[in-house]
């Protein structure tokens, strides 16, 4: 017996009232914690999805550009010092980063020029498995390169060099067959021949090297700077370079998301919140009396207000405790219900039940505050005030 | 021990100042038994309601012991509420969601640290004395007029209260259980507590050693 005894008491006196006002506000948590589960599972796997379009994060051999024009004659853009990238250490050293488990692609690419027909055209080494990796959006007519001598056209190149699934053609002095050719992406791939990288690193001569590496990296959990960061210390004298216009686009819509659902848990908080203020307000005018009893027995200003405090922090922590349950259990039907529970589950954590309880029954002693500094005021003669 | 001087208090009422009041001196001595008397509207129960703290007097001190209540800090005065001075009202003076038991000992539920079992255990000898031993588990919701009035002595009486305050305490109940409270009253008097009581009954004020006639809120 002390003086949470009094809230508690009071609390089970109108099982009707109290259960009510534990509903609604047990459904405002439990709205939020799904939100908030499902927007994690939604966002990353919207990531995920997203970072199928292509990578982020290019790694390339550092090069000196230099614009020479010579008597009047503009002669192009000049590199110098261009190295080629190992290719099995810089994919070592890239995946040994700490932020490892953040980046879902590595694709190295060797690039050179030659000619089919007295036409000019890239032709670009990929490992299949990796750059399909980034590039999910990819749909060949006929089918995907299995065998080192098939080769993948990029819409463009096929229409100017009249390739077709099943045609042969010579490059670099061997002969390949066009085991398919893209669709339109709208990119620099349409425009070139993709190969083995390995048949490519063979024909010029040229074993494990690569140009570039392609890196696709998920940054919802860590800014991008420090997977470039760590990547950097990893591969000294290497040029590290976020896209920063792919990642902004990217976690605009990641953001979006998370945002859309704070916005409308902020909404539903302060809805509950102030229905358990309401609520204090009305037990405050009803309990005028009870409050002259407590302050004509000695109960002074500051634990009238306690009392009324604890009654709302009560509700706001056994809401908390069943709409954190609830709203667990609930994002599974969520993610069902969007056919995202192979996007990713939520994760169960006490700690979060706990901060959970603890953030709503803060939530409610705050909207109680100023009903309860309305009890606090009520003077001890309110208990004289006859029937 | 308690004592009065010039109190004043007006009420306002359709905008005019009704004085109630008029330097009203009363002094209450130790273990004394009084009765406040007079007719309706004189201004009794407006008397025992600044004698007990609950109503602040407009003019006027108000001395308890060697204290000056009207000067007397809003913690004092709290820890006057909790110990010293008890108030039985006429109709509400229990807390309907806690029990005989706990609405007696609700003075000392004013903080975290729970009711020791020494007040737990006069508590229930209090119970006794009034007759609700065992009725200590009850809601007040079903217990008499008179019983509830019975639980609010036997909170005064684990206060160990120097002066009980009531106002008309027989008013609403019936002739036999009136009595009862009246004999309650007058045991506990007897005990060395101080009983300051308004009421219109002229038998009952008799029962008290002095009364106190209040007319149109001057003592006559
Ligand atoms: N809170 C108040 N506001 C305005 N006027 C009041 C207030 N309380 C009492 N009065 C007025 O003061 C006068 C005295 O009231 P009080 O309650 O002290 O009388 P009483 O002697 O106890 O009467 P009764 O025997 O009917 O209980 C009455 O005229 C009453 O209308
Ligand atoms: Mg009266």
């Amino acid at each position: 017996m002390n003086i949470l005894t009094i809230p508690m008491r009071n609390i089970r006196r109108k099982p009707s009232k109290t259960l009510l006002l534990l509903l609604v506000f047990s459904l405002g948590v439990m709205s939020i914690v799904a939100l908030y589960e499902v927007s994690q599972v939604v966002g990353h796997s919207l990531e995920k999805k997203l970072t199928a379009f292509g990578a982020n994060i290019i790694i390339s051999p550092v090069s000196e550009k230099l614009s020479v024009s010579y008597g009047g004659l503009h002669m192009g853009d000049m590199l110098f010092d261009v190295h080629d990238l190992p290719e099995e250490e810089t994919v070592a050293a890239i995946r040994s980063i700490a932020l490892n488990d953040r980046l879902s692609a590595v694709a190295p690419n060797l690039v050179t020029m030659t000619r089919v027909n007295d036409t000019a055209v890239a032709l670009v080494g990929v490992r299949w498995k990796d750059e399909r990796g980034i590039k999910s959006y990819w749909a060949p007519k006929g089918t995907f390169p299995e065998k080192p001598d098939e080769v993948l056209v990029g819409s463009k190149a096929a229409t100017k060099l009249q390739l077709k699934a099943g045609d042969r053609l010579s490059l670099l002095g061997r002969d390949f067959t066009v085991s398919g050719t893209l669709y339109d992406t709208g990119s620099d791939d349409d425009t070139v021949i993709f190969m083995n990288l390995s048949s490519l690193q063979e024909l010029q001569g040229k074993p494990g090297a690569t140009s570039f590496i392609e890196v696709a990296a998920l940054c919802a959990g860590c800014p991008i700077e420090d997977i470039v960061a760590q990547l950097q210390e990893k591969l000294p004298g290497v040029e590290v370079k976020a896209l920063q216009h792919v990642i902004n686009q990217r976690m605009a819509s990641i953001h979006f998301v998370q945002n859309l659902a704070l916005t409308i848990s902020v909404v539903i908080l302060v809805t509950a919140a102030a229905m358990v203020g309401l609520s204090m307000m009305s037990a405050v005018s009803e309990r005028k009396k009870d409050i002259g009893i407590l302050r004509s027995l000695g109960y002074g200003k500051p634990q009238v207000f306690i009392i009324f405090c604890l009654e709302a922090g009560l509700i706001g922590m056994l809401s908390g405790v069943v709409g954190y349950l609830g709203g667990f259990g609930a994002s599974f039907q969520v993610l069902e219900f969007l056919h995202m529970a192979e996007g990713g589950t939520p994760i169960f954590s006490s700690t979060h039940l706990l901060m959970a309880a603890g953030l709503f029954s803060l939530v409610t002693v705050l909207a109680a505050v100023y009903p309860a500094w309305k009890g606090a005021g009520v003077e001890p003669s309110a208990a004289l005030v006859a029937l | 021990m308690l004592s009065a001087q010039n109190i004043s208090k007006n009420f306002i009422t359709d905008n005019k100042v009704v004085p109630v009041l008029k330097n009203v001196s009363v002094d209450i001595h130790d273990g004394e038994f009084v009765s406040i008397v007079g007719r309706s509207g004189s201004g009794k129960t407006t008397l025992l309601n600044v004698l007990s703290t609950l109503v602040r007097p407009d003019g006027g001190e108000l001395h308890y012991g060697t204290e000056n209540l009207s000067a007397l800090s809003e913690k004092r005065l709290n820890r006057l509420r909790q110990s010293d001075f008890s108030v039985i009202f006429q109709f509400h003076h229990l807390l309907p969601y806690l029990t005989v038991l706990e609405n007696t000992l609700l003075p000392f539920m004013q903080s975290v640290r729970p009711v020791k079992k020494a007040a737990m255990e006069k508590a229930l000898g209090c119970l006794e004395r009034v007759g609700l031993a065992d009725k200590a588990d009850r809601l007040p919701g079903n217990l008499s007029g008179g019983e509830q009035q019975r639980v609010a002595i036997a909170r005064a009486l684990v206060k160990s209260s120097k002066v009980l305050f009531a106002d008309e305490p027989t008013g609403s109940l019936d002739k036999g259980t009136g009595e009862k409270i009246m004999g309650l009253l007058s045991e506990l008097n007897n005990d060395g507590l101080a009983v300051v009581m308004v009421t219109h009954d002229p038998v009952y004020a008799k029962m008290a050693g002095r009364s106190v006639h209040i007319e149109d809120g001057v003592i006559v």
